[in-house]
């Protein structure tokens, strides 16, 4: 066993053990705490995959937005009404069946979808590609990509941002939080 | 890590080694902390147990190990337990990155000081450190006492806000150096400050090359936020005696308490090595690049090549010490010097007056090495 593959096998032990955490935990604190785990892997998986900066941008940008979940969730919810709305009841389970059949979906598809794809030769073909995959080169080419060709989704996904916070705001002001009634 | 077993073994020695620095720093400046705010109070602080009171802490230590290990009835435990050990990682990773002395040659090896090169050293440090509020987050919800969870809350705000400033203070810092690598950062600082503007080359006789005459505004909101990232007043709102007892590890006690008190000190040590390597000039001497320094040493002192590179290596690892002493002094000496922020004062400052000027700040930077330079 190399070490590469010893290191694979640990990080997606510890990412998808997380992963499942996050839905299987009936406490949200729990699933807060273990989709820091998931995302620690998910960096840590960028690392050995050679791309430094998007691990060290994947660890400040999610790591710090679930810090901020696991304040919502101190803060708004009412944890021993959530703990009893998720552990039994027929909408939640249809909820829970219905949400994996469509990861389920989605992740035969990304594989379909994805077949060839990772094929090494791809980088011979596309010098685009084979340019971004020196260790100095990431970061300036994924700064020019991302503010010539992809413009448009970063400026959207900014907005989309500046949505969620209105929308929290707004949230939080209602009284009761999450569970205000109407 | 090497390309054989030699290098590999060495480089993971080296690891061990910048670990025990950071851990073995830590009784060295709570002596200093002690008696620092003894000289700054006039009294006379720990002076008994050894030379100085200097094994005041080692006999704490002892005392510490021996204490019951305890958790409250209301504790979550998995947390409760687990708080205090995440508590040292992310400072000691970030440690890690720090670059401390120039890499030492030995025949065909080259070792660097520092745990690992990475070519997003900032960015790295930045994601590592910003996990520390996870721990405290952790310990005082799994604590099972108000108070404790109280702290944690404010920690986390805390330490949110200000992450804000003390990321956009770097980049105005990574835009004049124009990299994320920490090595390449002090190598530009090198020799006597020199710039170009509008076609003129300005020179001076004197001042080093150092980044706080580029960036004197960073400077200042970096150690500001730092500061806050580290917990320690006068942004220590976390803890706050007077309304919290003691905010997220009040209910901890003997070892456990100490291994958050390492963590803190360990953010203040990544905070002081980070102002070095920012704004002064990393492991540099002034007024002597690596290379005069290593003919001085070649010629004056050792003749062999090898004993040359080793005290290059040590001449600029002191200079580095020396420069990170200072800042930890002045850590220590801020915390015994300003009272406590009231809180809505620590959330203006942090969202009303830092991050509006270090966003001036980047924007200045920016258009500075646009349009001038």
């Amino acid at each position: 066993m190399t070490p590469d593959i010893f290191l694979f096998w640990l990080l997606t032990i510890v990412t998808l053990g997380g992963g499942l955490a996050v839905i299987l935990m009936t406490n949200p604190i729990y699933s807060a705490l273990a989709l820091v785990f998931t995302m620690v892997g998910i960096a840590s998986f960028f690392i050995t995959l050679g791309a430094y900066f998007i691990a060290g941008v994947q660890l400040i940008v999610y790591a710090g937005a679930v810090m901020v979940l696991f304040v919502m969730v101190l803060m708004l919810f009412d944890l021993k009404t959530e703990i009893a709305a998720f552990t039994r009841g027929l909408f939640t389970g249809a909820l829970k069946i219905f949400s994996v059949g469509v990861m389920g979906g989605l992740i035969v598809g990304a594989i379909m979808m994805s077949a060839g794809s990772l094929d090494e030769n791809i980088a011979k073909v596309n010098p685009e590609i084979e340019a971004s995959m020196s260790p100095d080169a990431p970061t300036k080419l994924l700064g020019q990509a991302l503010f010539s060709r992809h413009i448009f989704g970063f400026e959207a996904l900014g907005v989309l941002l500046l949505v969620i916070a209105v929308g929290t705001v707004a949230l939080s002001r209602s009284r009761g939080g999450t569970h205000a009634k109407q | 890590m090497g390309k054989d077993l030699f290098e590999i073994s060495v480089n993971g020695i080296k690891l061990i080694l910048i670990f025990l620095m950071m851990v073995q720093a830590v009784p060295i400046l709570v002596w200093l902390e002690r008696r620092g705010s003894a000289f700054i109070q006039n009294r006379f602080g720990p002076n008994r147990v050894g030379p100085l009171g200097l094994v005041q802490l080692l006999a704490d230590a002892v005392k510490f190990l021996n204490k019951e290990d305890f958790a409250p009835d209301k504790a979550v435990k998995t947390l409760f337990y687990a708080a205090p050990i995440f508590a040292l990682i992310p400072a000691t990773l970030a440690f890690c990155a720090i670059p401390m002395s120039v890499p030492l040659t030995i025949g065909e090896y080259t070792f660097r000081i520092q745990g690992y090169d990475m070519n997003i050293g900032i960015v790295f440090i930045l994601g590592v450190s910003s996990l520390a509020a996870y721990t405290i987050l952790m310990a005082g919800w799994g604590s099972g006492n108000k108070f404790s969870l109280l702290g944690a809350l404010r920690a986390s705000a805390q330490i949110i806000s200000y992450e804000l400033a003390l990321g956009l203070s770097i980049v105005g810092i990574i835009m004049l150096y124009g990299t994320f690598n920490l090595t390449e950062m002090v190598n530009a600082q090198q020799g006597l400050l020199q710039f170009t503007a509008l076609g003129h080359t300005v020179q001076t006789s004197w001042l080093p090359n150092w980044g706080i005459f580029y960036q004197p505004l960073a400077a200042i909101i970096f150690f500001a936020a730092t500061f806050a990232e580290s917990n320690r007043l006068p942004f220590d709102l976390a803890e706050g005696e007077a309304e919290l007892v003691a905010g997220f590890h009040v209910e901890y006690g003997g070892f456990k308490m100490l291994m958050f008190f390492i963590g803190e000190y360990g953010h203040m040590m990544l905070a002081s090595a980070l102002m070095v390597t920012f704004f002064f000039g990393g492991y540099l001497i002034p007024y002597a690049t690596p290379e005069t320094v290593h003919s001085w040493v070649h010629a004056t002192l050792i003749e062999s090549p090898v004993g040359a590179n080793i005290l290059t290596t040590l001449l600029h690892f002191i200079s580095f010490n020396i420069k990170f002493a200072v800042f930890l002094w002045i850590f220590i000496q801020v915390r015994w010097t300003l009272p406590r922020f009231r809180y809505d004062q620590l959330m203006d400052l942090g969202w009303k007056t830092m991050l509006p000027w270090a966003l001036g700040n980047t924007i200045a930077t920016a258009a500075v090495i646009y349009f001038v330079a």
